[in-house]
């Protein structure tokens, strides 16, 4: 009696975690409003993280949740409340003659998939690799630690380049004046018409050319301006 | 135990929710929610074989592949709020040129 339950709960764990997975995931996908997504999204990763235990990988299932459901997740929810996200609106199908064409390759997909998924299932099993480690501890910390500091150290020193040009990207992006507005004087080669800088002027078009920031900030009057209250 | 192809078959499902959610989502952040969904399930598949074939390779790709994810999300939000700051739109049918 126990022996069996031993057998049978593993699958019941996997079924039960796949189906979390799969619900999630439709659920992110369906959902209109961005923030139900993020929520749903963080389903999905609670229940890979669970199967990453029934893998035998239990660092991985961490960094998972520390990661992925703590630092990536909590990014996204606050970017939605910054922005202040509504719901996405239903739009009518754009295209709607392709409808029966997409059906028919989609079907075509799954078919393939189920063919293949058929013959590796019937196939006879190819020789079990040799083991390179104690099956024990492949997913542990210790194993991962001393494979990223020695086979796969390259990589990982690569890796920590990669977020500091990210970390200097985001900042430089979030940047209130990252992007300026097209009607603001851009020192440099740009010929503007004299009426961007005196609106009094409506009409006149006669090109103005700034070639420094100084010069710029002179013709459109911002210079003397900001001199002037220097001097008060 | 169970077979390596469930697991295999689990990580195609979940990538082509996150191709379907890409193709079909309009909203910017959803569409990014979307990928890190794709991230995942490849990420599923890494570890399968990695405990199947007892070799710890693929459990130090998938880390590897986390760092990028957030390296990704960091890049890709700020991306998205300096959209939104210019055009005060999430939709990405109104960013659809690269000019302004």
């Amino acid at each position: 009696m126990f022996e069996s339950i031993t057998q049978i709960a593993p699958y019941i764990f996997f079924f039960l975690l796949a189906g979390l997975a799969i619900g999630s995931a439709i659920a992110v996908v369906a959902q209109r409003n961005p923030l139900y997504s993020a929520i749903s999204l963080i389903g999905v990763f609670v229940a890979l993280a669970g199967l990453y235990l029934t893998l035998a990988a239990p660092f991985i299932a961490v960094v998972q949740i520390i990661v992925y459901a703590g630092a990536i997740m909590v990014l996204v929810v606050f970017v939605i409340m910054l922005l202040n996200v509504e719901t996405e609106d239903r739009r009518p199908l754009r295209l709607r003659s392709l409808v029966p064409i997409a059906v028919l390759l989609a079907a075509v997909l799954f078919a393939e998939a189920a063919f293949i998924f058929y013959f590796v299932n019937e196939a006879p099993a190819p020789p079990s690799p040799v083991a390179t480690l104690n099956p024990s501890s492949v997913g542990l910390t210790a194993s991962i630690g001393a494979g990223l500091f020695t086979t796969y150290l390259l990589p990982f020193e690569i890796t920590s380049i990669l977020i500091l040009m990210a970390l200097v990207g985001a900042m430089s992006l979030a940047r209130r004046s990252a992007i300026r507005p097209t009607d603001v004087v851009v020192p440099g080669a740009a010929v503007l018409p004299r009426q961007t800088f005196e609106p009094a002027r409506v009409g006149d078009a006669t090109p103005v050319r700034a070639d420094t920031t100084t010069e710029a900030a002179a013709l459109s009057g911002l210079w003397d301006r900001a001199h002037e209250r220097e001097d008060d | 135990m169970i077979p390596l192809s469930w697991y295999l078959a689990l990580s195609a499902v979940l990538f082509t929710i996150g191709v379907a959610g890409v193709i079909i989502k309009r909203n910017a952040i959803a569409m990014f929610m979307c990928i890190e969904l794709m991230l995942n399930a490849v990420n599923l598949t890494f570890v399968a074989f990695s405990s199947f074939f007892r070799d710890v390779s693929g459990q130090l790709f998938v880390f590897i592949v986390m760092t990028v994810a957030a390296a990704e999300a960091a890049v890709g939000l700020g991306i998205i709020l300096a959209i939104f700051r210019n055009r005060e739109s999430l939709d990405v049918d109104d960013a659809s040129v690269m000019k302004l």
